[in-house]
């Protein structure tokens, strides 16, 4: 806090973004939450990226994106959310605007549209997204998507994520407001505020909001709940369905693990329909017991708690050795998280500390001013917090702060690779489950398999000048001269020996910046 | 066929602002920033590193709503400003998105005022230079995007002010200027023919380090490699062009050719075995020298390749998509291979695509009928292949989701290729270009059909006195 200039050598406008952790139990002053600065190459998409990433996962919807076609063709099928029924979520749906559309206005061209795919599709549900040039020529898509809804009897959604009216957050906000419109009235006691009941009586129900179902997370985390006598209405919106999201109201308590995009909905639905929501987090031993325990808790049923501190010990004895062994062979490496949400960072620093690894960086795009308070409340002392990095800042980090891996999306992956620094994708990428008692396992694994690689000592040997053999004899055919005038300059080969990594920008004047305090 | 009108199922094409990406990142110590909403620049970058495995950098201008109201003059220059604080480019080339075009920004009049504001001169020796070019992705396609930016840049350099009618001193080179992005491993492999061949050359843009760099004990904030922006000043001055491809209007060749008398030539890309004999010839033409024994003896082996595979290929049914000049190419090779393209098709609308189509066609086999579509997305392609029902795909890895359902094998070739290793080592040209894919393409084939381990039909296992295929296992468990 002390020295906030001279972490990383960035512009001067981006150096509010980076602070580090220097007493323990004192908050930092980061600046977050604002525009991306120009130019300064932000890891972070569009308003509409922000919506298409939350409601994609909607299996049976059509995802129609009226605009250009870049903005749908570069979102198809992007998610990696797994779907256990129908899975029109993952074709690519666009108006495909062009130059005349433009001129003229988009709205007929995009009734006909909707027209066409319900004829095609049956959807019950389209999510009209709007992009960046819509919002410039005027389109008017609350009337275009409310006559079509009329006419076809179906949800005909407008989401409202003009890709320049603000940034991913507003994304978030834009696809709740579209789910609003999605969630029906239950049809008892729709205003009396939901009071805990005792699972003997009626089974009580919950939705998962924020959990996205990437590789299939939620299938290891659904059955728990229903251990526990407990049914999961909906998961928002991994592995969701229209009519599921539909009966959301029905719901005694909702769980939110993505409180960056869902919180909004949770209030909404507090406000509606007397739902109270608790935060949750279904990645790491610690946060499932968490999760687990304060829902048992929030139901007060003796027999759930029962049954949940039953699932909790089978389930950690199960994993448990699987867990040490992994422990042991990474514990004491240094973890650097890059992660688009605030909420899977902060699971992230539990998840890394049963694994005996430490935190040296941690990034979001999208944190708030209360998230980073919490995030510095959670981290040791030396840890560099940033927000909205680019990749200068992050290259330069994972040296400074001498990671071993990193944790981050596909963009940052080839940063750290490059470096020479092992990598786990906890992204839209990822093919394996993160999430659940076995999710973790899969996720230790991964975190082993990437530090533990033989190539990055391979790696770390950048270059190959074997030395000549110093010998006068006319042995070989080839003139020493000639050997000597191969290998460029002996002084060269010195220099290079055991390099690890020589980053142009850590040439640069601010080579007295800060170590990692350890 | 399902007739849609107005909705576009699984696009077959990306946006202009990507294409211009593809060609600035081929040219020396140079930086792209999109003049638009934050999205863009991340949404390519993505794409551009699932494909070629490598960190891309983009900047973007970041707009805003105050800038879509007001202009976005302010956050570009704020973007160019920091983008040379923080990279130091030489050259950045400054693509705008189909919001920067719609607000109305006259891109080159910011540049210019704020190169003023900034001191910049025009030297380009001395000063970073700044190249604009007008990519809304509302207008056709990333193959258009591309060659507009090879436009813009080659323009940039050729321009002199001050010194319209200086004589212009001829060099002893030639300039190279693909229509399409090639794959690295292809601009290698040409790299490779044209430093053996000509005395000098010029090949534009040069993605084969910026895009698969080595790792190395150096990490630069730009990739190191691209074409050196003293070469690209020389184009105007050389013996000739080459453009490479020709469906697409190569508009740089054009240009040099109109503007600075360099005459121009274009062959197909040299995929495929006519097609890579058209280019040696064309060269040989040009450069006034021989084809070197080594590839002669790589077109011998080649040659010896598709003797080799003649009867696995014969007649068997091909779906080809892509963009329309690495279509173009693909097609012919499977021609002259025996094979029967039954469709062929481009996400990119293009008239000259069909004509070139059937001339092809014409040429080496009038029998065949196949089913010509450009302008398509991939759910056309789809109702496409179930008409057609291909017994292979070869494009790129948009293709699988109908290879999955149609059960048959997709060779990946082009970009983008998302979902297997390798794609900036694809390598399609020249003659050993043409016996990799043959050898992809075959194989693919014997895998599919299973030659050499499928179980004996059963209608056949009377002659056979074996029993069925799978009385066979059976019976050896």
């Amino acid at each position: 806090m002390k020295e906030k200039i001279g972490i990383v050598d960035t512009l001067e406008e981006r150096k509010p973004y980076i602070a580090r952790k220097q007493e323990k139990g004192q908050g930092i002053p980061l600046t977050c939450d604002n525009n991306s600065l120009a130019g300064a190459i932000s890891q972070r998409a569009c308003v509409y990226s922000g919506a298409r990433v939350v409601l994609n996962p909607v299996t049976d919807a059509v995802h129609l994106v009226h605009g250009p076609i870049g903005c749908a063709g570069y979102t198809w099928d992007i998610r990696g959310a797994k779907s256990s029924g129908v899975e029109t979520n993952r074709t690519s749906f666009s108006t495909d605007m062009k130059e005349l559309d433009i001129v003229f206005g988009g709205e007929k061209k995009l009734s006909k549209a909707i027209d066409e795919l319900v004829g095609l599709y049956h959807p019950p549900v389209i999510f009209v997204y709007s992009t960046c040039i819509v919002g410039i020529i005027g389109d008017d898509l609350e009337s275009v998507c409310k006559t079509a809804s009329q006419k076809h009897n179906i949800s005909v959604i407008p989401v409202k994520s003009e890709g320049f009216k603000g940034n991913k957050s507003d994304g978030y906000k834009a696809a709740c407001d579209a789910l609003k419109k999605l969630i029906k009235k239950p049809p008892e006691n729709p205003t009396a505020k939901k009071v805990p009941r005792p699972s003997e009586t009626i089974k009580p129900k919950i939705n998962i909001l924020g959990d996205f179902n990437v590789a299939g997370d939620v299938w290891l985390v659904k059955p728990l709940f229903e251990q526990m006598g407990i049914e999961v209405i909906v998961s928002m919106t991994g592995d969701s369905t229209a009519k599921a999201i539909s009966r959301a109201a029905e719901a005694d308590l909702n769980l939110v693990q993505c409180s960056g995009s869902m919180t909004y909905l949770a209030k909404w639905m507090q406000k509606e329909y007397g739902i109270p929501y608790l935060n949750a987090s279904f990645f790491g031993i610690e946060d499932i017991s968490l999760a687990l325990r304060r829902t048992a808790d929030y139901f007060g049923s003796e027999k759930m708690k029962k049954q949940a501190e039953k699932i909790l010990e089978t389930e950690i004895n199960r994993i448990m050795p699987e867990i040490s062994r992994v422990r042991e062979r990474v514990k004491g490496k240094k973890a650097a998280i890059y992660m688009g949400g605030p909420a899977k960072a902060l699971t992230l620093i539990k998840g890394f500390a049963e694994l005996g690894m430490e935190v040296v960086i941690i990034g979001t795009q999208t944190g708030k001013k209360e998230d980073y308070e919490q995030i510095s409340y959670s981290v040791r002392d030396g840890t560099v917090i940033v927000d909205d990095a680019n990749p200068l800042e992050l290259a330069e980090l994972l040296v400074k702060q001498k990671a071993d891996l990193m944790v981050a999306g596909v963009k940052e992956r080839f940063i750290a690779y490059k470096l020479g620094i092992a990598f786990c994708d906890f992204n839209h990428d990822r093919v394996v489950e993160f999430e659940g008692f076995d999710g973790f396992v899969n996720f230790a694994r991964e975190v082993d398999a990437s530090i533990s690689s033989p190539v990055w000592n391979a790696v770390r040997q950048r270059t190959l000048i074997p030395e000549a053999v110093e010998s006068d004899k006319k042995s070989g055919r080839i003139e020493k001269a000639a050997v000597k005038e191969r290998i460029s300059g002996e002084n060269y080969a010195n220099k290079c020996k055991s390099i690890l990594l020589k980053p142009e920008f850590l040439h640069q004047k601010s080579e007295t910046a800060v170590e990692s305090q350890v | 066929m399902t007739k849609r009108n107005y909705a576009t199922v699984n696009p077959c094409v990306m946006c202009q602002p990507m294409g211009s990406a593809l060609a600035f990142k081929g040219i020396e110590n140079t930086m792209v920033l999109y003049h638009g909403s934050q999205g863009c620049s991340t949404y390519m970058r993505l794409q551009l590193a699932h494909h070629f495995r490598e960190p891309v950098d983009i900047a973007s201008s970041s707009l805003s709503e105050k800038g879509a109201v007001y202009g976005g003059r302010e956050n570009l220059k704020k973007g160019l400003r920091n983008v040379i604080n923080r990279y130091n480019p030489k050259v950045i080339g400054v693509a705008t998105t189909c919001l920067a075009e719609t607000i109305g920004d006259d891109v080159p009049a910011i540049i210019r005022e704020f190169k003023e504001e900034e001191g910049i001169g025009d030297d380009p020796e001395k000063y970073i230079i700044i190249i604009p070019v007008s990519t809304p992705s509302y207008g056709e396609s990333h193959v258009s995007g591309y060659i507009k930016a090879l436009d813009a840049v080659v323009r940039k350099f050729a321009e002199k002010p001050g010194e319209e009618s200086a004589v212009k001193v001829q060099n002893e080179k030639l300039n190279v200027i693909p229509v399409e992005s090639l794959s690295p491993a292809d601009v290698r492999e040409l790299k490779e023919i044209f430093e053996i061949m000509a005395e000098d050359y010029i090949f534009l843009p040069d993605i084969s380090e910026t895009f698969d760099a080595p790792l190395r004990e150096y990490l630069p904030k730009i990739a190191s490699g691209g074409t050196p922006l003293s070469e690209i000043a020389d184009m105007p001055n050389s013996q000739a062009s080459l453009g490479l491809g020709i469906v697409s209007k190569n508009l740089a060749v054009k240009y040099l050719e109109e503007s600075h008398d360099v005459p121009g030539y274009s062959v197909p890309i040299p995929i495929g075995l006519s097609n890579t004999d058209s280019f040696f010839t064309e060269l040989v033409k040009i450069l006034g020298c021989p084809i070197p024994e080594k590839y002669l003896k790589e077109r011998g082996r080649l040659l010896d390749a598709m003797v080799d595979v003649h009867k696995y290929l014969y007649g068997v049914k091909a779906a080809v998509y892509g963009d329309p000049d690495l279509v173009f190419s693909l097609t012919t090779f499977m021609l002259e291979l025996g094979m029967n393209p039954v469709l062929i098709a481009t996400g990119s609308k293009s008239r000259d695509f069909g004509t070139r189509m059937r001339q092809i066609i014409e040429k080496i086999n009038p029998e065949l009928e196949p089913v010509v579509l450009d302008g398509i997305d991939f759910d056309t392609l789809n109702d496409a292949v179930r008409e057609c029902s291909p017994e292979i795909l070869i494009g790129n890895s948009n293709g699988r989701y109908i290879a999955k359902a149609c059960d048959i094998p997709l060779v990946r070739v082009g970009l983008p290729i998302h979902d297997r290793v390798g794609a900036q080592r694809i390598l399609t040209v020249g003659y050993r270009g043409a016996l990799e894919l043959l050898d992809r393409i075959t194989n693919a084939i014997l895998e599919a059909t299973d030659t050499f381990t499928a179980p004996v039909q059963p209608e056949l296992a009377a002659y056979t006195g074996k029993g069925s295929g799978s009385e066979c296992v059976e019976e050896s468990q």
